[in-house]
């Protein structure tokens, strides 16, 4: 089956706000969506909720057929938009650390990165800089072989080279049989890398299409687009 | 290879483009073998499936063949480069001709100033 | 996956316990040697009393701190690791939250039972100048002898009641700390006030209802009339009671975690 992951009239509200409503789109294998929109749509809530963070209200996202759990945690590679590893650990302990938990990861691709940016893998977290440490939390995403990898803002805050480091890493590992869901508001440096879109405003999809579709209908790129659809 | 893409055209089409320049240019040789899709795609800085498409559209035209041991390889066919020069050189002449007489130049006027501007460039 | 998970919880807590317990094994050493100058050389004359008197202080402070401190780097351990920023490392791995769970609280029982030892452990190093085992066990042996016969059987399963209420009041104060981060790590931008007052909560509930349970035995009961009420009625009833509200404290967090996770 060619669809990783499908939700259907997804709702998800937090005390009096509703975060996502009715939301229903699929995402297929050997694609690299766009996850697009402002802060707050709701980008944050529908990856939480693809990853087991956050349990729906209403309506239903599978996996792989499978309700979010170990399952299939097992399949899906997350990197969020924040320092997630213990800063005690030594990149080392972090490498042993998805080893141990995941059967999909390559404890040798992840060297071979770090060697390329010089990285000393007895180095310990703590004293990394910021940027470096999201480096390292993204060597370890890619380095695993998952069916399925969110990527939440993985370019927010990094600078120009940074920025090409990562889009590199996520090309020279795609395969064909993942898909890659990236979710930012910096669309200007992603789209090239994009197959389609989706467009997320206010907890509700707007538009979801691909990337050459949107170019040849409009005639202008996604980034304009989105402006124009996002206008405040 | 220096690659200029730009966001409000299909990537594919542009692709397609500068890579027929590269073999035009000499920058890619007759029989010279291509990176893998995934590097090349890296090295454009776009998505592997659209850098598959380009390569696809370059395999039909016959400008790039598949060995299957040797992977994606530039055509030896020489006239067949030698005729997509000639085309490109075409189209750059019409273009350029087409803003000429925009601008209000007459067909003589135009090879004139041609020829001026090119013996001044061959001086330097 | 319990192990894997059982193998990391020791390597983070271990980072810092173990240089506690070598600590404690320092001042052990060290008071050891003051006594023993002080005692049987007389070393320590007029103004230099102070010495012993300050180690004596320290070792007794690290006796206390050693298990205190232990049990607060188990507590912010719990905190930190699944309320934090690490929540999204250690929810986001394939395995069931009970099972996360299950890995710190029986690493905080490893390591509170082991503090306690030490403890135990130091203090009989200290004194203890000349360890007699014939002596030690002779007395053992004596108690038992003293028990009547008809009785023995029922101070056999006193003591193993007396175990088992141990290791439940155990479990139930390290999940009683569980359930209320639990519960405080609802509160966006307030979990660890949230925290504090789910357990000052918690005790008050039970508080409360220590309270209705003793009125209501003890217009039933009269009072314990002899040593098989103990063994058969009083601990029974407890160790029921704190299996319940352990389960409950169990499920409590399961479910929250589960259901109620509120990462930030």
């Amino acid at each position: 089956m060619n669809t990783i992951l499908e939700c259907n009239s997804l709702t998800k509200r937090f005390s009096n706000v509703t975060a996502l409503s009715n939301v229903s789109f699929t995402l297929e294998r050997g694609r690299i969506i766009g996850l697009l929109g402002p802060n707050g749509s709701g980008k944050t809530t529908l990856i939480k909720l693809m990853n087991g963070l956050l349990v729906p209200d209403a309506g239903t996202l599978a996996i792989d057929g499978k309700k979010p759990g170990p399952e299939t945690k097992r399949i899906v590679s997350y990197l969020p938009d924040k320092t997630y590893l213990p800063e005690w650990m030594r990149i080392s302990d972090t490498i042993e650390f998805y080893q141990d938990f995941y059967e999909d990861f390559d404890a040798n691709t992840a060297m071979d990165m770090l060697k390329r940016l010089q990285l000393d893998p007895s180095r310990r977290l703590k004293a990394l800089s910021k940027g470096t440490k999201e480096k390292v939390q993204l060597i370890l995403v890619m380095s695993r072989k998952a069916d399925l990898y969110c990527l939440d803002e993985p370019i927010g805050g990094v600078d120009p080279a940074a920025r090409d480091y990562i889009l590199n890493t996520i090309i020279t590992n795609y395969n064909e049989n993942a898909a890659v869901l990236i979710s930012t508001h910096l669309i200007a440096d992603i789209e090239r890398v994009l197959d389609d879109v989706i467009f997320i405003k206010e907890g509700q999809i707007t538009l979801q299409s691909s990337v050459d579709d949107i170019r040849m209908k409009e005639g202008k790129s996604i980034d304009t687009l989105f402006r124009e659809v996002f206008k405040c | 290879m220096q690659w200029e893409i730009n966001s409000d055209r299909p990537v594919y089409v542009q692709l397609i483009e500068q890579i027929q320049a590269g073999i035009i240019s000499g920058y890619f040789k007759p029989g010279d073998k291509l990176p893998s899709v995934r590097d090349f795609a890296a090295d454009a800085a776009v998505n592997p499936n659209t850098m598959q498409k380009a390569l696809s559209e370059l395999e039909r035209t016959g400008l790039i063949y598949t060995n299957r041991t040797s992977g994606r390889l530039i055509t030896s066919d020489t006239k067949l480069i030698e005729d997509l020069r000639k085309q490109s050189a075409r189209s750059q002449i019409i273009e350029f001709v087409d803003r000429m007489m925009l601008l209000g130049f007459q067909p003589d006027e135009i090879l004139q100033l041609i020829e001026q501007v090119m013996k001044t460039m061959q001086k330097q | 996956m319990l192990k894997k998970l059982l193998k990391h919880e020791l390597k983070a807590t271990s980072r810092y316990i173990t240089p506690i317990f070598l600590i404690l094994f320092l001042f052990t050493i060290l008071n050891k040697i003051i006594l023993g100058l002080d005692i049987f050389k007389g070393m320590f004359k007029g103004a230099l009393k102070i010495i012993p008197g300050i180690a004596i202080t320290g070792y007794v402070l690290s006796l206390i701190a050693i298990v205190v401190v232990t049990f607060v780097i188990l507590v912010v351990r719990f905190y930190k690791n699944l309320t934090s920023e690490e929540g999204y490392l250690m929810f986001t791995l394939p395995v069931k939250s009970n099972q996360l769970v299950n890995s710190k609280l029986l690493i905080a029982m490893f390591w509170t039972v082991l503090s306690i030892l030490a403890v135990i452990l130091s203090l009989f190093l200290l004194f203890m100048n000349e360890f007699d085992p014939s002596l030690f066990f002779g007395s053992i042996r004596e108690i038992w002898e003293g028990i009547p016969q008809a009785s023995r059987g029922n101070a056999v399963l006193l003591a193993v009641e007396i175990i088992v209420t141990v290791i439940l009041t155990l479990i139930n104060s390290i999940l009683q700390i569980y359930v209320s981060i639990a519960i405080g790590q609802l509160f966006n931008g307030h979990k660890l006030i949230g925290s504090f007052g789910a357990y000052i909560g918690i005790n008050l509930v039970l508080q409360i209802l220590f309270t209705i349970a003793v009125a209501v035995t003890g217009v039933v009961f009269h009072s314990f009339n002899d040593i098989r009420d103990i063994t058969t009625l009083f601990f029974p009833i407890l160790i029921v009671v704190f299996l319940v509200i352990n389960g409950i404290y169990y499920g409590l967090t399961n479910y929250l975690l589960t259901n109620k996770l509120n990462l930030e």
